[in-house]
């Protein structure tokens, strides 16, 4: 199931609500939310579910286990088995067969790959039970005595099948205890509805006219065409995946759950490393807490770590080498960035530092986009310059003609520009009332209301269209 | 704050209202008009399609398809994108997924019993462009519109579609090659004439986008020159090119009109060296709103803005038209006025949509002229003007052909209809559409019966 489509949001949504909100007790509540979420994971993944319910009651023996043997010292050697245990499912389902192939190409030999096909969500379960058995292990967190408990932290469907990757120290307190109220219930309601617009709005029509240019035999696209289509692609996959993380947030928020933002205004970034502070942050600070700082962090080995977490990073996102080319390509600009251009960033206009980083982000794109090598690079080529059939083209032009407003509102979408209207027509006119509500909130609800019904008639007129960041 | 916000509440009131209403309507819409197909119907539960998930997949497309209002919602949901998202220039290009294309042709089944006459996407999959080498014109720009994953691309300009031509030189020698099989295999026995009926995007004025697509008129001469002896081509560009400025093409469907097609007719009768009747014989009917299937591709609002008017000529000879569909035969009318009242189906009233297995019409014209057209859609119109002529004309469709029920290939079909005339009709996409062509060829070889 996924949160954009009709069937959740007029079917599972209400009566989920509905018997959220008609029982008192937080542990009828937890109970409704770990049967809505098993059957929420298992209309989309009916056979695996099996081993989502699995790998949850296996890390949550493996908490208890560990507390237990603190004392002993065996703790460690628990939590390492265990983490190339769950490591080993993820590796099972997502990369046996990118792994087998390479195999086949070095050895010759043939082994065949058989498609087990990828449970949905596996990339992001598996990273939170290791975030949890390690903290356990850190003595950060206390084991959850609860499978239950445990097995909604696991599988609470806000967050299983696209993250943000939810710690669970983070939420220990909201599956104990939650704190009920109108203002969390609002905000979640507000957030949702901005994620579920920003998905059907706008990504999904940046990806039909990234189809445009992307999907013609490229010894006919004009250089004008190529920088239009990538950058069609950086508005679909940006508006796609931090609109699933902010229905994600917001639905916590309408249930008592208070989730970390996953995302902060990437575009606005002027470098690189600044991009990943501000892009799917609860990957990188995964890497970072649980590889980086244990490897030495920025003390010892630096390169060689920083090289190890994008070679991850890349491959989390896909089994196929152009993930890990990506995940290279933002390790060495990371390392050109520090030892190099920081050092002279005073230097460098602003405006040269925007420009930069717009290349350096579409480029980033290509690789990411094109599971062929050679397509990555012929498309490159034609971004700057070389084998492109011409600068523009009449298509191209009537196109970008047709398409600027769209452009233009998902570009200003990528910025805190409409924020800080909100704020500023807050600022004035919330001392303003009309009835019970202040003008600025009544200006709010009409436009929150106006995106909620503009999204559910547009999704009536999409076919299913299931999130970029789903298969993972 | 101890209140919910406006937009909450309206938020609950929204998905739980949609939510009962869509529980308590029971009675599940099975075709949407709009869209002129299909809907998606409740699947079975079975333990087989839980386990590999169709049916929860199946189940939530059954949801959104049969949702209510649907239709409804549909228009003002390509309303909403049109006014948000693309600026109001008067030309614009759209981008069409062929995956929720469709057109009004019946859909051809092997199934016997089956009179379901959903439609079916038509299908552009064209290969990679090569220039076509003949001496007599400037090679065409190599184009891209690489319908690899099932991009359409339709220009609209002046409240006009264009589908956007890209001459594929594989497909268009397939197609001679087809016809010149056909001449050989009738042993010259008797004239075979190919005419090519060119698109609107061939006339419609481009202005500063001329160039964007292939010149069609280049495409059939490169065609014509393929052509073995016994084969005629007819030339009917320069006489759509004379009259151009009439309306002679659908704005809102990428068919011909039938005054489009009478002027190809005249062409076909000056080739042949006879006399074309008069338009002026004919008793005209009219039918408006005609929005057509480039308006159901597009559902651009400037072309909703302009639909078309058909004008239909009534035929003024005796005949009769027998259209059969497998075994079963019906006698219907040359232009048969019942789909005129459809919303997207209007063009059907042309040869009572021409999907049958095969058809005869009989005429009281007693000369021994027996003409057999193979022909698709933009035949319909064009069939009508050929009664004065002959006493008998046979109609096959390639696409609906049955081989089952009827001869087992063309060249038998003529020779047990007693046949001394061909003529090819077909317009240029499906002259570079290879799907169609492959029909045409089994057609003309078919040998086993199936």
């Amino acid at each position: 199931m996924v949160f954009s489509s009709l069937f959740f949001l007029c079917v599972f949504l209400p009566v989920n609500i509905i018997l959220y909100y008609a029982v008192n007790n937080n542990t009828y509540r937890n109970v409704i939310l770990i049967v809505s979420s098993l059957v929420f994971y298992a209309w989309g993944e009916p056979v695996w579910i099996s081993v989502l319910i699995l790998s949850g009651f296996f890390n949550y023996f493996i908490g208890t286990s560990i507390e237990k043997n603190r004392e002993n010292g065996k703790g460690k050697g628990i939590v390492s088995l265990a983490i190339i245990a769950n490591l080993f499912i993820l590796g099972f389902f997502k990369y046996f067969g990118f792994f087998v192939e390479n195999l086949n190409t070095l050895t010759g030999i043939d082994i065949p790959i058989i498609d087990i096909g990828l449970p949905i969500g596996i990339s992001f379960y598996t990273f939170k039970s290791i975030s949890y058995i390690v903290d356990v292990y850190r003595g950060e967190v206390k084991a959850e005595k609860s499978p239950f408990e445990f097995l909604l932290y696991v599988s609470l469907f806000h967050h299983l099948v696209a993250g943000p990757i939810v710690r669970y120290k983070d939420v220990e307190e909201n599956i104990k205890k939650r704190a009920i109220s109108f203002n969390a219930f609002n905000n979640g309601v507000e957030r949702f509805i901005i994620g579920l617009g920003k998905k059907v709005i706008i990504a999904n029509q940046a990806n039909e006219f990234s189809k445009v240019f992307l999907d013609m035999n490229y010894s006919s696209l004009p250089v004008l065409g190529a920088w239009a289509g990538i950058l069609l692609f950086a508005i679909e996959i940006y508006f796609d995946f931090s609109g699933y993380s902010d229905m994600a947030i917001g639905l916590g928020k309408m249930y008592g759950f208070h989730y970390k933002e996953n995302f902060n205004y990437p575009y606005i970034a002027k470098s690189a490393t600044e991009f990943w502070r501000r892009w799917h942050i609860s990957l990188t600070s995964f890497f970072k807490d649980y590889v980086y700082i244990p490897l030495g962090g920025n003390r010892k080995f630096h390169i060689r770590n920083m090289l190890i977490v994008w070679l991850l990073t890349g491959l989390w996102h896909g089994a196929s080498w152009n993930f890990v080319i990506w995940g290279l390509y933002f390790f060495v600009l990371l390392v050109i960035e520090k030892y190099l251009l920081f050092k002279i960033e005073k230097k460098i206009p602003k405006i040269i530092w925007r420009l930069y980083f717009v290349v350096i982000i579409l480029v980033g794109w290509v690789f990411f986009y094109h599971s062929s090598l050679s397509d990555a690079i012929q498309f490159l080529g034609i971004m700057f310059g070389a084998g492109a059939s011409s600068f523009s083209s009449s298509e191209v032009e009537i196109f970008l003609n047709s398409y600027i407003i769209f452009i233009g509102i998902a570009l200003i979408g990528c910025t805190p520009f409409i924020k800080s209207i909100f704020q500023r027509i807050k600022g004035h006119m919330e001392k303003k009332q009309i009835g019970v509500y202040s003008v600025d909130q009544i200006v709010k609800s009409i436009v929150n209301t106006a995106i909620f019904i503009m999204s559910i008639i547009m999704l009536v007129g999409q076919s299913y269209s299931p999130f970029l960041y789903f298969k993972f | 704050m101890k209140k919910l916000q406006l937009d909450a509440i309206a938020f609950l009131l929204i998905i739980v209202v949609l939510g009962i209403g869509n529980f308590i309507n029971i009675n599940k819409p099975e075709v949407s008009e709009i869209e002129n197909r299909a809907l998606k119907q409740k699947p079975e539960l079975k333990m087989s399609s839980i386990i590999d998930g169709s049916y929860f997949r199946d189940y939530t497309e059954y949801y959104s398809d049969t949702f209510i209002l649907r239709d409804k919602l549909l228009k003002i949901s390509s309303d909403i994108q049109q006014a948000l998202f693309i600026r109001d220039t008067d030309v614009k290009i759209i981008v069409s997924d062929k995956s929720k294309e469709y057109i009004n042709e019946p859909e051809a089944t092997d199934d016997k019993n089956n009179t379901d006459t959903r439609n079916t996407p038509e299908e552009n999959t064209t290969e990679p462009v090569s220039t076509p080498d003949f001496t007599s014109s400037p090679e065409p720009t190599e184009k891209p519109y690489n319908e690899a994953d099932g991009v359409g691309y339709w220009l609209v300009i002046d409240g006009k579609a264009v589908e956007l031509f890209k001459f594929n030189k594989d497909n268009f020698d397939f197609y001679a090659n087809v016809l010149n099989e056909c001449n050989e295999k009738l042993g010259g026995k008797m004239p075979i004439y190919s005419l090519i009926a060119p698109t609107n995007s061939e006339f419609v004025e481009l202005r500063k986008h001329a160039g964007i697509t292939d010149s069609q008129n280049n495409a059939t001469a490169y065609l014509n020159s393929k052509f073995n002896d016994g084969i005629t081509a007819v030339n009917v560009y320069d006489v759509l090119n004379e009259h151009k400025e009439e309306y002679i093409y659908f704005g809102s469907d990428h068919h011909w009109t039938a005054l489009g097609a009478y002027y190809a007719y005249t062409a076909f009768m000056k080739t042949k060296g006879e006399e074309p009747v008069p338009l002026e014989e004919y008793k005209t009917v009219e039918i408006d709103n005609f929005l057509g299937s480039t308006y159901a591709k597009t559902r651009d609002k400037s072309i909703e803005k302009n639909p078309d008017t058909i004008y239909a000529y009534l035929p003024f000879v005796d005949y009769k038209y027998e259209k059969y569909r497998f075994y079963q035969l019906s006698e219907v009318d040359i232009i048969d006025m019942k789909y005129a009242d459809t919303k997207l189906d209007k063009y059907l009233v042309f040869l009572s949509a021409g999907d049958g297995t095969w058809a005869k019409i009989s005429t009281e014209n007693k000369n021994g002229k027996k003409l057999l057209v193979i022909k698709d859609s933009y035949g319909n119109s064009f069939v009508p003007f050929l009664l004065p002529h002959y006493e008998e004309i046979y109609v096959i469709d390639p696409r609906f052909y049955d081989f089952n029920t009827s001869e087992k290939n063309v060249v038998d079909f003529i020779e047990a209809k007693d046949v001394n005339e061909v003529l090819f009709v077909n317009y240029m996409e499906n002259v570079n559409y290879r799907d169609f062509m492959l029909s045409l060829e089994r057609l003309i070889n078919n040998e086993d019966g199936e």
